[in-house]
């Protein structure tokens, strides 16, 4: 017996929902394997685990905490990812979010009406966001820098700026000198909507169904989709990729910003440790395995989301280590990913009784 | 088809290779069904057919890249099993593909000697010198053996190639569409080459599209339809017409209609310009011509004297160095494509995969990729579906584009209905001119002529078109003028009555 | 027909863990009973007290110690009690929903281990009323939540000294987590005590931002080496400073735990946290209903912070010095920050003579004469 992998000729529509179903449900019972081989009950964990991050509404609220941010952030990346500009920098776009939306929040609420202060914070997030991911896309289209070493290398120069203003200049005069900043005027709060569940999700929600509609339904979208399927064939039908680039990127950099600014305002209310938790890179895997779709993001994110929170459960629930938890996470992650390959080849299963050199037809090799 | 048996004849030489009932498929395609083939001692066989009609997938399980689903193959009377390259080596079959595979940065003696069984020790590289040497000079070939493959031109490469083969004992060669990239000079040479292999009892197998090679050069013919075996003629008793009949099922257009030529104003101008590469070399030197609505000018050439550079200058993929390009008299000197494009430009590009088409969208958006822009498409920035569709539908039957749907991406196309997209979604966009590049390269007879009968008509309907090719009879057949160039001069600017000849002459830079 | 096959294989797969499945659930169906008889046993439900780490109990530092405390309570009250932790908790907004969850299932105490949960703490603290909330080295407290620490500068003091006796370079490293008052005072204390045996020498630091990042801090560590340092001391989670100094064959000085029992002889001597008796006690509190709440800061004295024994490196002259600095300082006749004090520009900032206020010591953001670093960083 032998198995092949042949590139499809066709899509299948019904390939591509079931692929990720299916790898899900590989996912679950590998995952399952390796907990019955360390003497833990699988259906167990899977019952604490959904109960974690599922089970009542408060929890379910905690769930849509976590993944507010990972929304945002996922539907930033989809929109670089979009053109094929590899934009691993979400991270610290949304740090630097949290920076611009603290800074109105500490020290522009001296000048700035109580009203508008709160939507200068997201403003400003939304703009330092934009500046992050602009300055990676103006080197690759003016100088052809590579934006995967610039994205990521900037991840750090946010993430050490960021260490460094709440624990210096920025540290709350009042906090005995423990870093962090001054907790936000009341203004500057993002409303709640249930539990800590804030405001974000609506954002969250309204850029999705924009990111979606601008996709699919309009000139803009249809230019992104040549670039990123064929870069040649769109500069001959004379789209402008440099323009297109910087656009995609302002806006991409602003969505991971707002994340980074409603995290700041929605649920710590003070510029603090805790607010690079790298969601800007599980924000990469979502984007993949939602193929882009902003739609997808959604609910990839909130199930992503539940395996995070659900993880810390089991581990209270049931004294799992943490490190079980992310070996859980991680094994339920890679069948997924690994089952987008079955979306572009399919596999052939095939009896061969002569044991010969093995043929090459659309072989991996 | 019972054709077979009957066409052979008592005296022929002694049958070297018979394939027999061979059947292969891929999933939803039948690429070969129950195909024959035979081969005789020292003769040469033409498997015409069109693209797709699976002429390369039975040359790949002959030389064991596939592993056909039925059928038996005979070496010498007998039965054989082939099941990779290696195996039809030692067979004495090799084949010389159409992308050729030599190590570029090895040299002619390293890559012949690359792969080769049973080097336990180092191999002396100086007697392997002399013996390409020897193969080199008996058959005509002008490879040396210390050359890097980086160096040598597509043609000295497919003599690398050939010569490689030779040098490892083939007694069959197979060659698939050798000519295609190759001058007519070096055409010439490569039939020689066959002939002298031909007369010391080696046989070859071509695969082809060119009718008037088939004719010249092949003892016999099989055609390939759909997978199946279609005829086997004696290249001497049949004619082209036959065959093109033969192989579409219906008689070729070879003579395209056109209107008596009546040349209009001046549409696209170029003055002094000058291209130069990054090197400083110069890609394109002191160009001056004009195109006149109505007109086809053809530009001729061996590819890589600046054709393509040409037709990028004027559709705004590159900046000149110094000149001017003017279109309806007005500057267009280093504009953007979108500018070109708004101008009135139209572009079918040498590339048509890398640069024509977005192969991961649907047929239906590929044609709507230079009419998004505007109403009725688009309106407020949103894109109208209902539209694109309409217009694709529209395209798709004016322009007999076989596709299984409207939403079907455009990489599964043919080469010939991919070149169809891209022709009309050119045309219906076209202004005054129309720039195309190798517009039919590549693609089988049926296709080749609907590109140049729809070239041919913008150029009635008053249009200005620059025709890049490197087919000859292409040229002649449809420009109305020729221009001819080399190392990026117009060396010459022609009447396409022009003998081939010297239009050949010309293109290897003798005026 | 291919996709039957892959179906099989599912199918198969399916089978042998619904198997696992089984074979699982009997063993748990075992376990249950057993619970049960106990519980039964006693006389009523176990009380429920968690713990939240910021790193892993292996760490074998902080954590390690808090860990310490909690299997110390289990030891003394037995059937009593019932413990859980959760490890490896963020700092920031994943720590509330930890600290939640484990109200939400009934645990009546919770110790949160990290500066960092301290608004998370209060935040669940207003929520659950009936739950009493401890909170490790902040300041804030509610009704229902106490904050707890230790006065380890005075261990570093006595650490401190033996380290100025071992250089022969007069510099010491000192890997520090973040810039904040209870990292500063202890590289000040510790500084103090250096200059008791080599009032020359300088106590160089070098800033992780982070408490616990192994590779981090053997980096810090190794830069700190690398500056001529032949004693590295630190404020981290783990023993990598340690190790990193042990590789260098010179000495280091431990931090949370002893140390020199993971890392060997070099590590001269240890400033250590007991949290054993803090735990037991205020667990029995809860217990009882006797639970108030307080800002606690204990000493030398009390034996929530110790000193290790020492290394058989250590001169016994060096350890008669600091047996007899600990008695002045367990007997409340000194303190390590009694007047004088100067600062790095060499201004008195503790007069001669004064003695500075609890609150003084939360606060201080300022490095002693001696230190070579920033507090800004």
């Amino acid at each position: 017996m032998r198995i092949h992998f042949e590139k499809r000729k066709t899509y299948s529509a019904k390939a591509s929902v079931l692929t990720p179903v299916i790898s899900f449900l590989v996912s679950l019972i590998l995952t399952a394997v390796m907990l019955a081989a360390v003497k833990i009950n699988p259906a167990e964990v899977y019952a604490a685990m959904f109960r974690g991050a599922f089970g009542t509404w408060r929890d379910f609220s905690e769930t849509l905490v976590k993944a507010i941010p990972l929304i945002l952030t996922s539907l930033g990346v989809a929109t670089a990812f979009k053109l094929k500009f590899w934009n691993i920098g979400a991270e610290g776009q949304l740090v630097l979010g949290g920076i611009g939306a603290s800074w109105v929040a500490l020290f522009a609420s001296a000048w700035l009406p109580p009203a508008i202060l709160l939507p200068a914070a997201i403003i400003v997030g939304a703009v330092a966001g934009s500046v992050w991911a602009g300055v990676p896309a103006l080197l690759k289209v003016k100088l052809g820098v590579d934006e995967t070493l610039t994205t990521l290398m900037l991840n750090y120069v946010a993430i050490i700026a960021y260490d460094g203003i709440y624990t210096g200049p920025w540290r709350d005069p009042d906090g005995f000198g423990f870093p962090g900043s001054a907790m936000f005027p009341e203004a500057a709060w993002l409303p709640r909507l249930t539990g800590r569940t804030h405001a974000g999700l609506i954002f969250a929600l309204i850029i999705a169904a924009v990111l979606w509609f601008a996709f699919y339904k309009t000139k803009w979208g249809f230019e992104l989709q040549m670039i990123g399927n064929n870069k040649k064939a769109a500069r001959v039908l004379g789209v402008n990729i440099g323009r297109n680039i910087i656009i995609a990127l302002l806006i991409s950099g602003a969505i991971s910003g707002i994340a980074g600014a409603c995290e700041v305002t929605g649920i710590a209310r003070r510029l603090q440790q805790g607010l690079s938790l790298g969601y800007g890179y599980t924000a990469i895997i979502i984007a993949w395995m939602s193929r882009l779709n902003p739609a997808v993001c959604i609910p990839v994110s909130i199930i992503m989301a539940g395996l995070l929170v659900g993880g810390d459960s089991v581990q209270i629930m049931m004294g799992v280590p943490s490190a079980m938890g992310q070996v859980m996470q991680g094994m339920i992650l890679f069948p997924m990913l690994a089952g987008s390959i079955f979306s572009e080849y399919r596999l052939r299963l095939s009896r061969d009784s002569a044991a010969t050199a093995a043929p090459t037809e659309g072989g991996l090799a | 088809m019972k054709a077979d048996d009957s066409h052979i004849d008592k005296n022929s030489p002694p049958m070297i290779l018979e394939m027999r009932g061979i059947t292969k498929s891929f999933p939803g395609v039948t690429a070969n069904d129950n195909v024959n083939l035979e081969l005789f001692k020292g003769e040469v066989l033409a498997l015409l057919g069109e693209n797709g009609a699976g002429k390369s997938s039975l040359m790949n399980v002959l030389v064991g890249l596939y592993r056909p689903d039925a059928g038996d193959i005979y070496v010498n009377g007998k039965k054989v099993h082939i099941h990779s390259p290696k195996d039809s080596m030692e067979l004495g079959i090799g084949m010389v593909h159409q992308n050729f595979k030599l190590v570029d940065t090895m040299t002619v003696a390293e890559n012949v000697i690359l792969g080769e069984q049973e080097q336990r020790f180092a191999p002396k590289m100086k007697e392997v010198s002399t013996r390409i040497r020897e193969i080199s000079d008996h058959y005509g070939l002008n490879v040396a053996p210390d050359c890097y493959i980086s160096e040598l031109s597509v043609g000295e490469r497919q003599r690398v190639e050939i010569l490689k083969l030779i040098y490892r004992g083939a007694e069959i060669l197979i060659l698939d569409e050798p000519t295609a990239v190759l001058t007519p000079q070096e055409s010439q040479d490569l039939y020689k080459t066959i002939r002298q292999m031909t007369s010391e009892g080696k046989s070859a197998i071509f695969i082809t599209h060119k009718m008037d090679e088939v004719i010249r050069f092949s003892d016999w013919v099989r055609v390939l339809k759909k997978g199946k075996l279609a005829a086997v003629k004696r290249t001497a008793d049949t004619t082209p017409t036959e065959l093109a009949r033969l192989m579409v099922g219906r008689e070729v257009l070879f003579n395209i209609e056109k209107d008596e030529f009546k040349p209009g104003d001046t549409i696209l101008q170029l003055k002094n310009v000058e291209l130069k590469g990054s090197d400083g070399i110069k890609l394109l030197d002191n160009l001056n011509f004009e195109i006149r609505s109505g007109e086809i000018l053809g530009i001729a050439g061996v590819a890589g004297n600046g054709q393509v550079e040409l037709t990028e200058i004027i559709t705004g993929l590159r900046t000149i160095d110094s000149g001017s390009i003017l279109l309806n008299e007005r500057d267009r000197t280093n504009k953007s494509p979108i500018e070109m494009i708004k101008s009135g430009v139209s572009h079918i590009p040498s590339d048509r995969v890398a640069m024509g088409i977005v192969g991961d969208m649907s047929v239906a958006n590929n044609l709507a990729m230079k009419g998004y822009r505007e109403k009725p498409i688009i309106r407020g920035g949103i894109l109208r579906r209902a539209r694109i569709l309409d217009l694709a539908k529209r395209m798709i039957s004016v322009f007999k584009i076989s596709t299984p749907s409207t939403n079907t991406h455009v990489k599964f196309l043919s080469g010939g209905n991919i070149q169809k997209t891209i022709l009309a979604r050119e045309i219906d966009a076209c202004g005054d001119l129309l720039v195309a590049a190798y517009p039919s390269r590549g693609l089988d007879v049926g296709a080749t002529e609907a590109v140049r009968t729809e070239i041919v008509k913008q150029r009635d309907a008053g249009r200005a078109v620059l025709l890049v090719s490197e087919d000859l009879d292409e040229l002649v057949s449809i420009s109305d003028r020729i221009a001819v160039m080399f190392e990026g001069k117009i060396i010459g600017l022609v009447d396409s009555n022009t003998e081939h000849e010297k239009i050949g002459l010309m293109m290897a830079g003798i005026k | 027909m291919k996709t039957n096959r892959v179906a099989a294989v599912l199918i198969i797969l399916l089978a042998v863990v619904l198997l696992a499945f089984t074979g699982c659930s009997k063993e748990e169906e075992a376990k249950v009973e057993e619970k049960a008889a106990v519980e039964s046993e006693a006389a009523d439900e176990p009380f429920k007290a968690a713990f939240v780490y910021i790193g892993i109990p292996g760490d074998l530092g902080w954590t390690y110690e808090h860990d310490r405390g909690r299997l110390a309570a289990v030891e003394a009250l037995g059937d009593k009690i019932e413990t859980a932790f959760v490890e490896n908790v963020p700092e920031g907004p994943d720590a509330t929903r930890v600290i939640r969850q484990l109200a939400q299932q009934g645990y009546k105490i919770i110790f949160t281990a990290s500066f960092g949960y301290m608004d998370p703490t209060l935040e669940v603290a207003a929520e659950y009323p009936d739950v009493y909330f401890e909170h490790c080295s902040g300041y804030k407290t509610a009704d229902n939540m106490a904050n707890y620490f230790g006065r380890i500068y005075q261990s570093r003091y006595l650490s401190g000294i033996v380290a100025g006796a071992a250089t022969k370079t007069g510099v010491i490293g000192y890997v520090g987590a973040f810039p904040i008052p209870e990292v500063v005072r202890g590289i000040n204390a510790f500084t103090l005590g250096v200059q008791k045996t080599n009032p020359d020498a300088v106590v160089k630091v070098v800033w992780t931002n982070t408490w616990y990042d192994p590779v981090v801090e053997r980096e810090a560590a190794v830069a700190l080496l690398d500056a001529g340092a032949d004693v590295i001391a630190q404020h981290q989670d783990t023993t990598e400073p340690q190790k990193a100094a042990a590789e260098r064959d010179v000495w280091s000085i431990g931090y949370h735990s002893d140390m020199a029992k993971f890392v060997g002889d070099s590590v001269l001597v240890s400033a250590m946290w007991e949290f054993s008796h803090y735990y037991t006690t205020r667990i029995q509190a809860a217990m009882d209903g006797t639970w108030k709440t307080q800002s606690y800061w204990g000493g030398l004295a009390d034996g929530d912070v110790k000193l290790s024994d020492f290394s058989p490196l250590v001169p016994a002259e060096i350890k008669d010095l600091v047996m007899a600095e600990q008695s002045k300082i367990e007997s409340g006749e000194w303190d390590v920050f009694n007047g004088p004090v100067y600062d790095q520009s060499g201004a008195a900032v503790i007069a001669d003579g004064a003695v500075p206020s609890d609150g003084d010591l939360a606060n201080m953001s300022w490095f002693v004469k001696g230190v070579e670093g920033s507090v800004n960083q």
